[in-house]
């Protein structure tokens, strides 16, 4: 299980990373909400991985999962949700207003371009 | 109980809620709640300055719960030192917004202001690791709003850039807090201090990724060089009140350095010593060089000040990085200096802009603008602090930092990075402010009737920007008791024991039975 | 007068001018001498007592801590400086009324000179030497506002700031060498520094404290290479050029060295550097000063010559030649001075500096050429002017000196800069006065009023009287000056006229004669001279500094370019590169926990994820696949949440992520559809690293981290024994966030409502920018649905939106005992109030909607602020919370705790902003001419009959 949750985790960290790179507003977005996703999975595992144990208090069970990481990545999903959306509303206004979505200040001339010329 | 502490993220979240609730288009109206509230926190936390000199540490524990379970405030010196400053720098942004009429220009300036405000006292204030986090976070959506108010197609841009690039640093301050979390258990900055230092000698990598991961956190908000990327742009397109306050926004990221790496990782602990300081001295020393080349590299009066406020952060962070009591002082003193000095430079710069046909801020020539004698004087006053002129504040925290490096291997490297430095903005600031004010273009023949230059006649925005220079003055003034005060303060902040007693000194049994939890060492 | 006041006058007394003004140019100038009279009465009264060698202290703390202090001292250097400063300044504060023209804002004149003046005063009496750079930079800033007074030409702009340049780099070495200092004798008050010399001398560090020390006193006083500034600082008004650049301000230098004589002098390296310096500057300007036309300029030069020659005498470090300084800087002072007013009021009187167009004045201003004549006979080294005196005790002293074993080496040069010292004196009295008058003046001259010619008048008489009884005017005074700078006994000399018959007398017959020699000769040599290819100092400053300043801006903005893809790359190379370091400079033991087995449940989850993920990466270009890609990878990771005992996050997740769909997906309706292809193979091969190794890194650190333990128990150990009886719940994960981290989630909802606060105040001020107006006329993309409202999707959502309702409420009571809350509950209750929208249209909706979302959103803050406030009442700290049971009939026991107000006020936050922002989102869509329509359904089959058909 430790191996399947820490090659997810990376996964989505190297997919959010790769789109993250690129120069429209709309792919960074969704790379960034990929290592959102990545990080609040690495917060929880932080408690380590539990399988079927609650984190509710029952007088059955003898072991609880750990829930204070669970506590804090519900307040980190909403805190990233509250900042993906207002990234997506700017985004939004910025190209609406400026008719481009590049990410760039310099317009479409990035590093590579700029070695080339 | 001493609710006081927490009257500093109190009283601007319920202001600001009233301001949406009640006020909501009535300008005015809003003024007088932003202004009675930011005059109010002025008065709340010199209040509490004054209680921390007696040297006793505050201690608030959110839900009565005893620290480390719940979240605790702390109000020691260095807190209420930040706490006072960034309510003066309110009182004088909240002013100059509302005189040049920047509050105007787009909806809820004030609402999002205070809630800026809460969000960077609840920073100063807070004990606790995550709660850290969530004053970042709370800070960082305001200034979002605030950066963008006013809207344009530039400013845009530039703020989807601030936005992205502190997503990103956001999600860095959660991989760090997981790293914690996993090795210690515990998320209170004292009993971090208190885990760290028992942590086994075989275990120490996952420790110290997650000390540098939490550095590399506070470094963006610090502009520390590689790290510094998100601030000319957004420095320089944000609102100049807005760019104002922001001159706290970095600082806050030098006090969290400060804090962390003094309470937690402080220098006497041997498995993060040679990651902490040994890296922060040479990134801060470029980040200098890089700042005040920038002065001089300048083709806007707004990067110049952006630049400046990269260079005075370089500064600052040399002095942060030597971790003593003798150079931490100097950088409480250089810290106080450069936000006011570098707030003042915003203002002075728009004070500019505004009284130019050209609404531009150029450093070229252009028609005389109105008031050109009182606002190069203030330019003059500005320039001197942010270049680390005599006889300002900024020479004496420049020498006080000069000072302290002595023992340092670093020592020639630093002095000659501080002095060259100096240097180059001197010339930098020179040719900006010649060009600006003295070089002035004399309007083509036939215009000179209607292309009478902007005069924007509110007495408001010269107050508030001489408050500032004031308060340069009297820090320059009042050298000796300030740093006899800061000298105090990093004493205490090296007396990590005291912290740590204060915070940890209800040790409430726990109560209950206790249950056995899964991923936990028994 | 105490010492402090004497320093604080001239800066107290800046106030004045500038209100002075106002009751003319006369009482302004009346006042500002008055500041400097008073000084200079404050001074002199403490004269007698510091001839007879006391030395007058005053002491005031400033900043201890860095042992920086207001500490004044007064002996006979410092009276010797202020008194030139203060007695010097007087004459020029007359010269200057009378100088200045009506245009000229005289108030601010006499403001920054008075400025200057103060800090000139600062650095003579200083005790600490911090306090002395402080003032020392001073002098700097307000020579920067004086040379660029008139601030419309262009020269004087470029030599303000070639000379902050030039003397402010002086003055930063200065502050590291005084730093050394202070740090070898462990103070820095300079009485101290000054009982040290061997401890200094003996230092490893005296030479690096030598050589920056030095750089500033070169710079200041114009020492050869960088001697440049000076003559460019000529723009400056004359009055200003007499004062700062002849007597005053470019002897600070020379001040400090003296000062500092007793601990620095001595050795080979001072001689070695100080005298060599001071004879090549001596030399040099001595001959670039007999080819100026300018008559500025030609003093300017002069004045570098004479300073040189005095840095060659403190650097011959021998007491004699000491004293011969000292008694040469009064003698400059004087006839400098003098000769610069002199200049001014040819250039007033002539309105022409030109000597090639001038000649022939002696009869038209007989007054200005008494003075000329006088104190240029003195600048020469003519017997009976005071030049001669202290010119001959020079080459006296230079007769000593020998130069690496070589004796006839600076006795020839100092001859040869005393040759040329006289010829360009005497071109200057020559080719300006004598000579036939002639008609081509630019304006008709004639001596100036008293006012104006009276104080070089008054110097030129003094020049007269030291030259001829020089023991009986200012014997005690370079006395005691003398053994101030020497530190002990005075060395044997006489100030008398005769000296006999020594090698010293034949110099100067030498240079006397050769220098009229060079003058006879001199249009010939003058003609060579410009022919002759020189570097030309401005430019290769101009250039260097164009230089400098264009390599400052191409690095800055070639580094901040605004490219957030490099930015973003840095960060994250950044990141990994610290982050892998940090790992592996420490150790990490064996994995502490064994691996949970892998199910196939979890391996078929792990395998979509993979692969939604790869496909995401892969297919990003179509921006509605990669959308529906991210909405896979979020249902995964909710899932996993709840497979991993998480089941409020999974809800949370899953909740969270419809919303963000549906934002994005509105978004995307505005936005491009498709991402272009923008980067070239080697930039994805780029990215493609970086991003491997972040994953590489993240996942290596995630393995890590699940397969360590804990090292010490959490502290979730405490939340979970006291949720139930502390916290009065049985979900531990929502008593966390409402009651013990309860202040984060007060944090969290703030986030909330200002995210949406902020969305709001974005999209009003894009609609209200010109981009609105394109916006609203936009023409309608045809391939839009005509139905925009479907049927089907309005059935289905009016009859979801009560049981979402209702789910709504049960979610957020039972929150506290079991997997809900106000969190996920508002975000269903959001969900559903959306669903309306999608359905019916933003028009209908609002319409049907009382509350603003503003209001509930402040609503919510308050009710969390409020319930946290209540438990001060009960004496407790914020958010204390209580609880109880209730029974409420139809649902059983209901537990209430305080803590689920709190939750209310995060329900509240959380419908506010996500409807306030989707409100918003909604506002682009708006088109003009779009109709708010009455009804919740575009295609109703009875409203669309023919209207027969509904009568029937």
């Amino acid at each position: 299980m430790e191996y399947l949750l820490a090659s997810a985790i990376g996964a989505m960290t190297a997919a959010g990373i790769y789109l993250l790179l690129r120069q429209r507003t709309f792919p960074v977005i969704l790379g960034i909400s990929m290592l959102t996703y990545a990080v609040n999975l690495f917060l929880f595992a932080s408690g380590r991985i539990a399988i079927n144990l609650p984190p509710v208090l029952l007088n059955k069970t003898p072991t609880y999962t750990d829930p204070l990481p669970q506590a804090l990545v519900l307040t980190a999903i909403v805190i990233s949700f509250g900042m993906t959306a207002v990234v997506v509303l700017m985004g939004l206004g910025a190209y609406l207003s400026a008719r481009t979505d590049h990410v760039n200040l310099n317009e479409g001339q990035d590093d590579s371009a700029e070695a080339g010329k | 109980m001493n609710h006081w502490i927490i009257a500093p993220v109190l009283l601007p979240a319920l202001i600001a809620a009233v301001i949406i609730l009640a006020a909501r288009y009535q300008v005015a109206l809003q003024r007088v709640f932003s202004v009675a509230s930011t005059v109010g926190l002025l008065g709340i936390s010199t209040g509490l300055l004054i209680e921390s000199m007696s040297g006793r540490i505050g201690v608030y524990e959110l839900g009565n719960w005893p620290a480390p379970f719940g979240i605790v405030l702390v109000l020691d010196r260095l807190s209420a030192t930040m706490i006072t400053l960034t309510s003066a720098l309110a009182v004088a942004v909240v002013l100059y917004a509302i005189g040049s009429g920047w509050d105007k220009r787009g909806h809820h300036f004030h609402a999002l202001f205070q809630f800026q405000l809460m969000g960077i006292l609840g920073a100063f204030l807070t004990g606790d690791a995550f709660n850290l986090f969530v004053f970042f976070e709370v800070l960082l959506i305001a200034s979002y709003g605030l950066m963008i108010h006013g809207g344009g197609a530039v400013r845009l841009r530039a703020g989807v850039q601030y936005v992205l690039y502190n997503l990103l640093g956001s999600t860095l301050f959660l991989f760090a807090l997981g790293t914690i979390y996993a090795v210690t258990g515990t998320l209170n900055m004292a009993d971090l201090a208190l885990r760290v230092a028992e942590l086994p000698a075989d275990d120490t990598a996952m420790i110290r990724v997650a000390a540098i991961l939490l550095l590399l956190v506070f470094a963006v908000k610090a502009a520390l060089i590689p790290l510094h990327f998100w601030l000319p742009a957004t420095y320089a397109e944000a609102p100049a009140p807005i760019a104002a306050l922001f001159a706290v926004m970095t600082k806050i990221g030098a006090y969290a350095i400060i804090r962390m790496y003094t309470l937690v990782f402080g220098p006497d602990v041997a498995v993060t010593a040679d990651i902490i300081g040994p890296w922060l001295m040479p990134a801060a020393i470029v980040t200098l060089v890089i700042g005040m080349v920038g002065v001089l590299g300048a083709t806007h009066l707004g990067r110049l000040a952006a630049f400046a406020a990269v260079g005075s952060m370089g500064t600052l962070l040399i002095a942060v990085a030597l971790f003593t009591p003798q150079a931490t002082t100097a950088a409480l003193y250089y810290m106080i200096h450069s936000t006011l000095a570098g707030a003042a430079l915003f203002l002075v710069v728009d004070m500019v802009r505004a009284r130019r046909l050209s609404e531009d801020d150029a450093i070229a020539s252009r028609p005389a603008i109105a008031q050109n004698g009182l606002i190069a004087a203030y330019f003059f006053a500005t320039a001197i602090a942010m270049a680390g002129m005599p006889p300002l504040s900024g020479f004496l925290g420049k020498l006080l930092v000069m000072d302290a490096v002595r023992a340092h291997d670093l020592v020639w490297v630093i002095w000659a990075a501080i002095l060259i430095g100096s240097l180059i903005a001197v010339v930098g600031f020179a040719r900006a402010g010649s060009m600006v004010f003295w070089k002035v273009e004399t309007p083509p023949e036939g215009t000179a009737e209607d292309a009478a230059p902007h005069a924007p006649a509110a007495a408001l925005p010269f107050v508030a920007t001489g408050a500032l220079v004031a308060g340069i003055v009297a820090l320059t003034v009042f050298a000796g008791p300030v740093t006899a005060f800061l000298s105090d303060t990093s004493a205490q902040i090296f007396d990590r024991q005291s912290y740590i007693a204060a915070v940890m000194e209800t040790p409430r049994a726990i109560e209950a039975e206790n249950l056995p939890l899964e991923g936990t060492k028994k | 007068m105490s010492l402090i006041l004497i320093a604080a006058l001239p800066f107290l007394g800046a106030l004045l001018p500038g209100l002075m003004i106002r009751s003319g140019r006369t009482a302004c100038a009346w006042a500002t001498a008055s500041v400097t009279l008073t000084a200079l009465i404050g001074l002199l009264v403490h004269a007698p007592a510091v001839m007879r060698g006391e030395v007058i202290q005053y002491q005031l703390e400033w900043m201890p801590l860095l042992g920086l202090n207001v500490n004044f001292f007064l002996d006979g250097l410092g009276l010797l400086f202020a008194g030139l400063i203060l007695g010097i300044g007087l004459l020029i504060i007359i010269y200057a009324r009378f100088y200045l023209s009506r245009q000229d804002p005289m108030g601010q004149f006499y403001t920054y000179l008075l400025l200057f003046q103060g800090a000139m005063v600062g650095i003579v009496l200083s005790d600490n030497v911090l306090l002395m750079l402080i003032f020392w930079e001073l002098t700097s800033l307000s020579s920067f506002l004086l040379i660029g007074y008139w601030k419309h030409l262009p020269e004087g702009r470029q030599g303000a700031r070639m000379a902050l340049a030039v003397t402010g780099m002086g003055g930063l070495a200065l502050i590291g060498g005084m730093l050394i200092l202070g740090n070898i004798v462990g103070s820095y008050d300079l009485t101290v520094i000054l009982q040290n010399k061997e401890l200094i001398q003996a230092s490893p560090l005296y030479l690096p404290a030598l050589i920056l020390i030095l750089l500033g006193c070169f710079t200041k006083s114009a020492q050869f290479p960088f001697h440049f500034w000076l003559p460019h600082a000529m723009a400056a008004p004359t009055p200003v050029s007499a004062y700062l650049h002849s007597a005053t301000m470019v002897k600070a230098g020379l001040f400090l060295m003296a000062r500092l004589w007793p601990v620095l002098a001595g050795t080979p390296e001072w001689f070695y550097i100080v005298a060599t310096t001071g004879l090549i500057t001596m030399v040099l300007g001595a001959v670039i000063a007999l080819f100026k036309d300018d008559l500025k300029a030609l003093l300017a030069f002069s004045t570098v010559s004479h300073l040189g020659l005095i840095t060659m005498l403190l650097g011959f470090g021998t007491p004699f030649a000491a004293v011969v300084a000292v008694f040469h800087i009064i003698n400059h002072a004087t006839f400098k001075a003098a000769l610069f007013m002199s200049a001014g009021i040819v250039d007033h009187e002539t309105h022409t500096r030109d000597i090639k167009r001038l000649g022939g004045l002696r009869h038209l201003m007989p007054v200005t050429f008494t003075i000329v004549m006088v104190a240029g006979l003195s600048m020469a080294g003519i017997p009976l002017f005071n030049g001669f005196l202290s010119k001959e005790m020079m080459l006296d002293a230079a007769t000593d000196a020998a130069w690496n074993g070589n004796h006839w080496l600076v006795p020839a040069l100092a001859t040869l800069g005393a040759l040329f010292s006289v010829a360009y004196s005497f071109r200057l009295i020559v080719h300006t006065f004598l000579g036939p008058k002639r008609d081509d003046y630019p304006a008709k001259p004639h001596d100036p009023g008293f006012g104006m010619w009276a104080p070089p008048a008054l110097l030129a008489v003094l020049v007269v009287l030291i030259g001829i009884m020089p023991a009986l005017m200012v014997g005690p005074l370079v006395a005691t000056a003398s053994s101030a700078v020497i530190g002990g006994e005075l060395p044997y000399y006489s100030l008398k006229i005769w000296h006999g018959v020594n090698a010293a007398l034949f110099m100067s017959i030498a240079a006397v004669a050769g220098g009229l020699v060079l003058l006879a000769l001199h249009r010939p040599l003058d003609a060579a001279w410009i022919r002759a290819r020189r570097p030309e100092a401005k430019t290769i400053f101009d250039a260097m500094m164009r230089a400098v300043t264009g390599a400052a801006n191409a690095l800055t903005d070639g580094l901040h370019n605004g490219a957030m893809t490099r930015y973003a790359a840095v960060f994250t190379l950044a990141v990994i590169l610290a982050g892998s370091a940090a790992w592996f400079g420490g150790t990490n033991p064996a994995p502490a926990r064994e691996a949970l087995a892998i199910g196939p449940v979890p391996l078929i989850g792990w395998i979509l994820l993979m692969v939604a993920t790869v496909c995401m990466v892969a297919f990003h270009r179509n921006r509605l696949l990669s959308l529906v890609l991210m909405g896979i990878v979020g249902l995964i990771v909710s899932v996993a949440f709840a497979y991993m005992s998480a089941p409020d996050l999974a809800l949370t997740q899953i909740s969270v992520e419809v919303v963000t769909i549906i934002l994005l997906l509105l978004a995307l309706n505005f936005l491009p559809k498709q991402t272009p292809v923008e980067s070239g193979s080697a930039r994805r091969f780029r990215d493609g690293t970086i991003a491997v190794l972040g994953g590489l890194a993240v996942g290596g650190l995630s393995l890590a981290m699940l397969l360590s333990d804990f090292s010490q128990e959490s502290i979730s150990a405490f939340h979970l024994a006291n949720s139930k009886p502390g916290g009065g719940g049985t979900n531990v994960v929502n008593v966390i966030l409402v009651d013990f981290r309860g202040f984060d989630t007060f944090g969290e909802i703030i986030v909330l409502g200002i995210a949406a606060l902020v969305i709001y105040a974005m999209t009003e001020s894009v609609l209200n920018s010109p981009v609105g107006v394109w916006l609203k006329k936009r023409p309608i993309n045809p391939h839009e649905a005509g139905d925009r409202h479907p049927l089907m999707m309005v059935v289905a959502t009016r009859v979801m939106m009560p049981i979402a309702l209702m789910v709504g409420v049960f979610i957020f009571l039972r929150g506290h005992n079991e997997p809900g809350g106000g969190f996920i509950a508002g975000l269903i209750v959001a969900i559903a109030l959306v669903m309306q929208y999608m359905a019916s249209g933003f028009d209908w909706a609002t319409a049907r909607q009382r509350y603003p979302y503003h209001m509930i959103i402040a609503l919510g803050v308050f009710a969390a602020a409020f319930t946290g406030i209540g438990s001060w009442f009960a004496d407790r700290p914020f958010l204390t919370s209580n609880y109880g049971y209730f029974q409420i009939p139809p649902m059983g026991e209901f537990e209430l705790a305080t803590a689920m107000a709190f939750d209310v006020g995060v329900f509240l936050c959380v419908v506010g902003a996500v409807m306030l922002a989707l409100e918003s989102l909604s506002r682009f869509a708006h088109r003009a001419g779009d109709r708010p329509s009455p009804y919740p359904m575009d295609i109703d089959p009875s409203r669309d009959l023919p209207q027969e058909a509904k009568d029937a």
